[in-house]
């Protein structure tokens, strides 16, 4: 009998109220992975940045990846600064993502687990499931990342300013003052388009938390029901393809983060900006093959 | 392999249930109880995202981050220092040869000066020996000449006067004073 994972995280036990599950142990466990992996660096960070000395092993394989990812940063920001600014929140949506994708496909995820009795039938409950297949754990990172750009957004060019990008009160009342019929019409215009970005902006969360889960839950289903027909070899391909899928979707859900914190940092209005980026992430999702 | 029937049926029947259930669950709870959305679980899942930003933040983005900043700048200042030095040297080694040339140049005249100086001297000296020795020959000639005429003068004195002696001696006896005087005198003209 197959068991097709239901797109809700099935819950395992519960702590008081709190319903513990199988996601949301797994991103425990990438917590902890990245708690040891923090004091691992850090106590090499110790062990090599005062002496001068050339950092060696991990902490150098690190340096290597955090040089990429600032050099993918600059791309984007253009000034190191911001760059440096943006790294911990873009890097750790990206290294989060990653691993827990990765980890995914790990041997065990998906394949232990309990059997219950749900509506009178016996009904397989893998312990663990990769953290993005749960849409708390991607709608969480979703409306962080953009909560963040809204009040780095804020911080940078000032509150007045920033809420002039959506509710265009001072544009409309630079353009009555003008006294152009013209430009009244436009900043009229505008402030209807101001409001859309609004909705625009709880369609970000939607899109990325959405797009995620998406990606990541068709994966497991793909190879759960692969391994059900076939449980040799011919999974192999493709798991080697959610390799990449779980890849791509870190890149792509920590690009589009990063594009919003800078968008919403910038001075001027972004609205075609927009629209190229999200046509970027739709080239993005293109290249991504079809699972 | 051959996927019969009956197998493809017993994939299909699982999804159907699936399906149904959550045509169920969605009855009963709405677009989100489908997903999985449980405010607990979205809670817990951004405080576990926290954590993970949180310590990343602290121990190992922002330190790593500062330290290759450091190190970029650091080698960036290093290159513009080695181009400086190796233009200072060039610069000095420029100058060092164009000193050295100049100082070469320098001691030539001032060997050139002194050796025209050294000759003229040498001249110079040689001439003043000259005419010194020149000197002090006609000195010795002249000394000789007076020498030798004072010589002639004292032995014809000398002589007269051994002459006047020995005719005295001689004539004593025979003359008397008259006569001796005239033969004397008759004497000394002849010599």
């Amino acid at each position: 009998m197959l068991a097709i994972p239901p797109l809700a995280a099935e819950t395992i036990f519960y702590i008081g109220s709190f319903p513990v599950t199988n996601s949301y142990i797994n991103s425990t466990i990438v917590v902890i992975g990245f708690i040891i992996f923090a004091f691992i660096i850090n106590a090499a960070i110790k062990k090599y940045y005062p002496l001068k000395k050339a950092p060696k092993g991990i902490l150098n394989f690190f340096e290597g990846v955090l040089e990429f990812l600032l050099g993918y940063i600059d791309n984007v920001t253009k000034d190191r600064k911001k760059t440096i600014r943006f790294l911990p929140l873009v890097g750790s949506l990206f290294l989060f993502i990653l691993v827990s994708n990765w980890m995914g496909l790990l041997p065990g995820i998906g394949s232990i687990g309990i059997t219950e009795m749900v509506n009178g039938h016996a009904e397989f409950i893998p312990i663990f499931r990769p953290a993005n297949t749960d849409l708390n754990m991607t709608l969480s990172m979703a409306v962080l990342a953009v909560t963040a750009s809204h009040f780095l957004g804020i911080v940078t060019i000032g509150f007045f300013k920033y809420a002039n990008k959506f509710i265009k009160f001072g544009d409309l009342y630079q353009a009555i003052k003008s006294m152009k019929p013209v430009n009244i019409l436009t900043a009229v215009i505008e402030f209807f388009v101001g409001l859309i970005e609004i909705v625009s902006e709880v369609a970000k969360m939607v899109s990325l938390s959405l797009r995620l889960l998406g990606n990541i839950f068709a994966g497991e289903v793909l190879l759960t029901v692969l391994a059900g027909l076939i449980p040799f070899l011919i999974p192999l391909p493709f798991m080697a393809l959610e390799l990449l899928v779980g890849f791509i979707q870190a890149v792509v859900f920590s690009m589009l983060a990063l594009v919003y914190l800078t968008m919403a940092t910038a001075e001027t209005h972004g609205h075609a900006e927009t629209g190229h980026d999200e046509s970027f992430a739709e080239a993005e999702e293109n290249q991504t093959p079809a699972v | 392999m051959i996927i019969d029937i009956h197998q493809i049926s017993q994939l299909l029947i699982p999804i159907a249930h699936a399906a149904e259930e959550a045509a169920n669950t969605e009855s009963s709870g709405g677009a989100l109880a489908t997903l999985g959305v449980n405010w607990k679980l979205f809670i817990a899942q951004l405080v576990n995202f926290g954590i993970i930003l949180a310590v990343l933040w602290k121990f190992v983005f922002i330190p790593v981050a500062k330290q290759l900043t450091e190190r970029t700048e650091k080698i960036e200042k290093s290159l513009s220092d080695a181009d400086r030095i190796t233009k200072e040297k060039d610069e000095f080694t420029k100058w060092r040869e164009a000193e050295i040339s100049k100082t070469k140049a320098q001691a030539a005249t001032i060997v050139a000066a002194a050796e025209s100086e050294a000759n003229k001297a040498k001249q110079q000296i040689a001439e003043q020996t000259k005419q010194e020795q020149d000197k002090i020959i006609r000195q010795a000639k002249d000394l000789i000449e007076s020498e030798k005429q004072k010589a002639v003068r004292d032995i014809k004195s000398e002589v007269a006067e051994m002459v006047t002696a020995a005719t005295e001696k001689i004539l004593r006896q025979k003359l008397d004073n008259k006569t001796d005087k005239e033969l004397i005198k008759e004497s000394l003209k002849s010599i």
